[in-house]
């Protein structure tokens, strides 16, 4: 997973970042730790996001939610619901705009474009 | 309802917060709590959360950071002009859409 990171992260700001995101983790009380940490894991898997930092901004943003939460003691059902997949995705899609898909959606718009014989 | 009213949400839930902001400025626990009290029991905190850092990212929002007793400093929320002109354009999709059903659901009972 660090290789990973490394690879994604390679600004000095964003490992820096990085560094910070992970000690407010390691702060988080339980069960918020374990739900962030699996949230992270998700993200990045599935995100698919180029830009490191997009990636720190969502990784903050994320933090942020649980911290707030572990301070008021929200039980974890209320804050990612029935279906942590659901609550995943919605949240994810904040930061579309640098995953690798998007590049490939203007390539399809553009493809039809020229296919449908229209000046762009 | 379940599944479906979870899918109709998903496209007006950006509307609703907007509206709810267009009251008054709230953090984001309270917005949660003012939709359980409306009735959108299955809303949970982290879509909310998710939500308004959208419509902040779209400019919609302003969001200032207050202290609090307990934990980090809280963001409150509310809507900015862009945001206001927003929520207008929501009301008049919706009333389209739901005149257009209306008219199709009429149609179905003649």
């Amino acid at each position: 997973m660090n290789k990973i990171i490394e690879k994604v992260v390679g600004d000095l700001g964003d490992k820096r970042r990085w560094r910070q995101y992970k000690a407010r983790v390691k702060e988080l009380p339980e069960p918020y730790r374990a739900t962030c940490s699996a949230v992270e894991r998700y993200a990045m898997y599935f995100s698919g996001i180029t830009n490191g930092n997009t990636m720190m901004t969502m990784l903050d943003n994320l933090i942020d939610l649980f911290e707030e939460h572990a301070a008021d003691g929200t039980p974890i059902r209320q804050i990612v619901g029935e279906d942590p997949v659901e609550f995943a995705e919605t949240f994810l899609a904040n930061y579309s705009q640098d995953h690798w898909i998007a590049k490939e959606r203007r390539r399809l718009q553009e493809s039809i474009r020229k296919a449908a014989g229209e000046t762009s | 309802m379940g599944k479906q009213i979870t899918e109709m949400l998903k496209g007006t839930l950006d509307g609703i917060v907007l509206a709810l902001l267009a009251e008054s400025p709230a953090y984001g626990y309270e917005i949660t709590a003012r939709l359980r009290d409306q009735g959108f029991a299955e809303i949970v905190e982290g879509t909310v959360y998710a939500l308004l850092v959208r419509l902040e990212q779209k400019g919609l929002v302003d969001v200032e950071k207050a202290p609090s007793e307990k934990g980090p400093p809280r963001k409150v929320y509310s809507l900015n002009t862009r945001g206001s002109a927003h929520l207008e354009e929501f009301w008049t999709t919706w009333s389209f859409l739901v005149e257009r059903l209306e008219r199709l659901r009429e149609g179905e009972t003649r």
